[in-house]
């Protein structure tokens, strides 16, 4: 039975272990590298902060090819598509948040360029009337452990780190 | 550097610090009422049974009755205890008659003997002591025969074993059954090809002996007779279960060593992923086997996931079992160092399986192993070393850095001087808590508790934990693991030596570091020399790759890196920090620098070569790097030539190759370096499955390629899918292939360092030269044969 499936679990290996898309494996380091080039501004700026209302087009659980890490929300908002990232945990575990395609949201965050594409890096989303954290003020992704921490005692400076 | 001291963030800090620490502030009232116990103490029970009495407790307010009062008894929680018969546990609360009298249900005896106090507190009693009933649960009829200690154990040939055989007589719990006079006997039982022994008194292989007034019956010196090979001494009574004592005749002279193993990853039990960290130490000896000590313990440990796994007798550890090698047991490795360690957590079940934990194991030398968990249960890193002292450090300055969870399971790292004299703890750290940064803070005066005999011992009163256990690997080096039931953390202190630095105490250097299992996920290493380092501060310029897998940021492959740093010479000695300018790294712009003793390997402590450098701890002020942290270790020999010979590697590696985002699998592994290529085989550990392959754990992988020497810059390598000819490391695991793009960075022929470079997955991990002489319990199947074990 292993023997069997070894080709089918190669596909998948080779797949996902090969992660640089195939236009940057054609080209030379130096060229290829999606570099995120830094003034020594915070990683997530809390004074850019905007809020964005859009039509959820897509809800993806982990990304496409070029994105970055963790689940992504696809945005149809007035400005055109929005790549909305939320973090490593986003959508997993008790007090992740829930969407569907076709449900309008209101996501608060920082535009951001990485890996070479413009992405929203989300702080919190608003949907069905609920607020749902995704990151923290430093755009560190809070995870199902940290949500269920926080809701578990009275707000106090400090609950936040 | 920006260090920001402001009496504001002080006073932010101790909320927060209090908050981490578990402490909190409680309002209280003006006692109004007194609580006594009127009846129901002083009884005793049988274990299971249930006592003939309630407990009685009488409620008085300003010396009259309080009719309508919430009583609330509590029994222990473990240990000797009882439930009661209305709620069913050991807490239950009843309300007060008019005459102030609160009545429990049936009070049953649990199934542990011994003595316990049940307390009985009434409502608005503010500060008055409650009420207390001492309670004694006796045991039950004796029902067996228990091997108390003696076993297993390992004498040369014709030599006496070093430990007496012990029995105790037990009821149907396991609780010892006092009382003295109970003939056991002890009767050897030969093994197929006559390996035995004889009892001093008998000169047989029979003897009888009688129990004390606490149920142990104690045995004569017994001796090995001329045959090798393992077999049973059975301790029986009739009516009574007996026991087995498992003894071992060998040919050759079983040493035993006690070894220290640390490590952290991610759990997949306990409703996981979770942080979690694992610290322990077990006595080994030569054959593998788990040797007990006199107490029939073969060594401790604690788990910790912050999340409702913690060892549950903290601030006491978890013990080990002593028990025999076998496959399913104790340490067996194949002549390359390779294999696993099988210890079963006496105290709880809830960790590995059922709480049998099966570390993957691969040995550099003698005295350093690199380890997994291998079991399925969970994934981390970490490694093992031997123990070489037991006594706590007799003082001095120690650099150490933590990294785990906080009180809000959110990432946090630590580091800092700490200075360590009778048992009192006093320094500097700084800390990196889920983004918001601090340094230069004072470290309140903590505790530091004498190490038992496994070289464990605990820290208390500080803010970096609630409590710390801590293990000594040597005088020099201890692992410290934070063992809070809100938090986790893990981490090392290492001696600074003579305490003398400055800012040349840093020259040509490696950096490796990385976030932990529950941060953005985030490696980064590199290498620089350093400048003007009679000036403060000194520069330092060099190149580097990043990988912030969480952050979608990425430096270029040989990023130039510079900037500054600065040593303290005085005051706290050895503490620094170190400025990146360039905006080439990603985003690690600050590190918090803390010396340490320039003999001291700190990837091998046991190691006199390869030492010095420094801890350090991401403090960048943005704070997108929580959790980081790594090492600076002096590159000695950048000579592609060193590059060669046997080496143990392993990695860490979190990705986003399935639905499960960021989750973690680990890798250990042996091969060799030569002329140019590449060539491990090992053992990975994939219990959240993120490599799509069938199975949790996995051996016999394959790591193959020949890595490119960077001529630009002498000590690195590159496995990149993007050189010229591309090169990246091709893996083999449990029946797929795929390949990795990383980059190599050469302190000198004994150590390196690997990065992956990847847009999905990311992994940072040593390369340490290995010497495989003397490596206990080495059962490939030609040794295996050749030992003297059945």
């Amino acid at each position: 039975m292993k023997r069997l499936c070894a080709s089918l679990y190669a596909l998948v290996l080779l797949s996902v272990l090969s992660s640089l898309p195939p236009t940057q494996a054609q080209s030379s380091p130096a060229e290829t590298r999606a570099i995120e080039t830094r003034t020594m501004e915070p990683y997530y700026d809390i004074a850019k902060e905007v809020t964005l209302t859009g039509t959820v087009s897509t809800v993806l659980t982990r990304p496409s090819a070029g994105m970055i890490a963790g689940s992504h929300l696809v945005l149809a908002t007035a400005s055109g598509e929005v790549d909305a990232s939320l973090g490593r945990w986003g959508l997993q575990g008790k007090g992740g948040l829930s969407v569907a395609a076709g449900e309008q949201v209101e996501v608060t965050g920082v535009h951001k360029t990485l890996k070479g594409r413009q992405v929203f890096v989300v702080r919190t989303v608003k949907a069905d009337g609920q607020v749902y954290t995704m990151r923290n003020q430093h755009g560190i992704p809070v995870s199902p452990q940290a949500r269920e921490r926080a809701s578990a005692k009275p707000a106090q400076k400090g609950d936040s780190l | 550097m920006n260090r920001k001291t402001c009496a504001g963030l002080l006073a932010f800090i101790s909320l927060v610090f209090a908050f981490l620490t578990g402490c909190s502030s409680s309002s209280s009232s003006t006692p109004k009422v007194a609580i006594t116990a009127t009846s129901g103490g002083g009884q005793t029970a049988q274990v299971g049974a249930p006592f003939t009495n309630p407990l009685v407790a009488t409620v008085n307010s300003n010396g009259s009755p309080a009719s309508g009062v919430s009583v609330t008894f509590t029994a222990p929680g473990s240990g000797a205890s009882g439930v009661f018969t209305t709620s069913g546990t050991a807490t239950e609360t009843d309300t007060t008659n008019s005459s102030g009298v609160a009545t429990s249900s049936a009070f049953t005896a649990n199934t542990t003997a011994g003595g316990y106090t049940v307390t009985a507190t009434a409502a608005g009693m503010g500060g008055t002591s409650p009420a207390a009933f001492t309670l004694t649960n006796n045991p039950g009829a004796a029902a067996a025969i228990q091997a108390t200690s003696g076993t297993p154990q390992n004498t040369v040939v014709s030599t006496p074993f070093t430990n007496p055989l012990v029995a105790t007589v037990v009821d149907s719990y396991n609780n010892p059954v006092p009382g003295a006079g109970v003939p056991i006997t002890f009767t050897a039982v030969p093994n197929q090809t006559g390996a035995s022994g004889l009892f001093t008194s008998t000169a047989t292989g029979t003897e009888i002996d009688l129990t004390d007034a606490t149920g142990k019956a104690t045995s004569s010196t017994f001796t090995a007779n001329a045959t090798a090979g393992e077999y049973n001494v059975v301790a029986s009574f009739p009516g009574l279960t007996s026991a087995n004592f498992v003894l071992t005749n060998t040919t050759v002279v079983v040493s035993a060593n006690t070894y220290v193993f640390y490590l952290s990853g991610q759990e997949a039990t306990n409703g996981g992923p979770n942080y979690y960290a694992l610290a322990g130490s077990v006595t080994i000896d030569s054959l593998g086997d788990i040797v007990s000590n006199n107490n029939g313990v073969g060594g401790e440990l604690d788990y910790n996931d912050g999340h409702g796994n913690t060892s549950p007798n903290e601030p006491a550890a978890d013990t080990i079992a002593p028990g025999t090698a076998s496959p399913t047991y104790g340490l067996t490795v194949n002549a390359n160092g390779q294999g696993t360690l099988i210890l079963t957590d006496s105290t709880d079940t809830n960790v590995g399986v059922g709480g049998t934990i099966t570390l993957g194991v691969q040995f550099v030398n003698a005295s350093h192993a690199l380890i997994t968990q291998f079991d399925g249960s969970a994934t981390s890193s970490g490694s093992l070393d031997l123990q070489t002292a037991t006594s706590l450090i007799g003082g001095g300055n120690f650099a150490f850095t933590l990294s785990g969870v906080d009180t809000g399971y959110n990432p946090i790292a630590i580091g800092g001087v700490v200075s360590i004299g009778s048992g009192v703890v006093t320094g500097t750290f700084d800390v990196n808590d889920d983004g918001t940064v601090f340094t230069g803070q004072t470290l309140t005066t903590g505790a530091a508790s004498d190490p038992d005999s496994f070289g464990r011992g605990t820290v208390t009163g500080t803010q970096l934990a609630g409590t710390l256990a801590y293990y000594v690997v040597g005088s020099e080096a201890v692992r410290l693991i934070s063992v809070d039931t809100n938090d986790a953390a893990i981490g090392s202190a290492f001696g600074q030596g003579s305490g003398a630095f400055t800012n040349a105490s840093i020259g040509a250097s490696v950096l490796a570091a990385a976030g932990n299992p529950w941060s953005t996920y985030n490696a980064e290493v590199g290498q620089f020399t350093t400048t003007n380092t009679g000036s403060d501060p000194a520069s330092f310029s060099g190149v580097g790759e990043d990988n912030e897998l969480g952050n979608g940021v990425a430096s270029d492959p040989a990023a130039a890196i510079s900037g500054t740093y600065t040593v303290q010479d005085s005051g706290v000695k050895g503490y620094g920090s170190l400025s990146i300018n360039s905006a080439n790294f990603g985003n690690v712009t600050t590190l918090g620098v803390y010396m340490t003793d320039p003999a001291l390997n700190l990837n091998d402590p046991n190691n006199t070569s390869g030492g010095g450098g420094a801890l350090v701890v991401d403090l960048s002020e943005d704070g997108s790097l929580p959790g980081t942290t790594g090492v600076l270790v002096p590159q000695t020999d950048t000579a592609t030539g060193v590059f060669a010979g046997n080496y143990a590697v392993a990695w860490q590696n979190s990705n986003d190759f399935t639905t499960c985002q960021e989750c973690e699998f680990d890798m250990v592994a042996q091969g060799s370096v030569t002329a140019g290529a590449l060539s491990f085989t090992g053992q990975v550990s994939d219990p959240f499955f993120t490599l799509g392959t069938p199975d949790a754990t996995s051996s016999g992988n394959t790591f193959t390629g020949n890595p490119l020497a960077d001529s630009t810059n002498p000590g690195r390598y590159s496995m990149l899918s993007t050189n010229t000819i591309p090169n990246p490391l091709a893996a083999a695991i449990d029946g797929a292939s795929g390949t990795f793009d990383l980059v190599l960075y050469q302190a000198s022929g004994g150590q390196l360092f690997w990065l992956e470079y990847d847009g999905n997955s990311v992994f940072l991990g040593p390369l340490q030269q290995q010497n495989l002489t003397g490596i206990p319990a080495t059962k490939d199947p030609a040794a295996k044969s050749a030992q003297p074990k059945q």
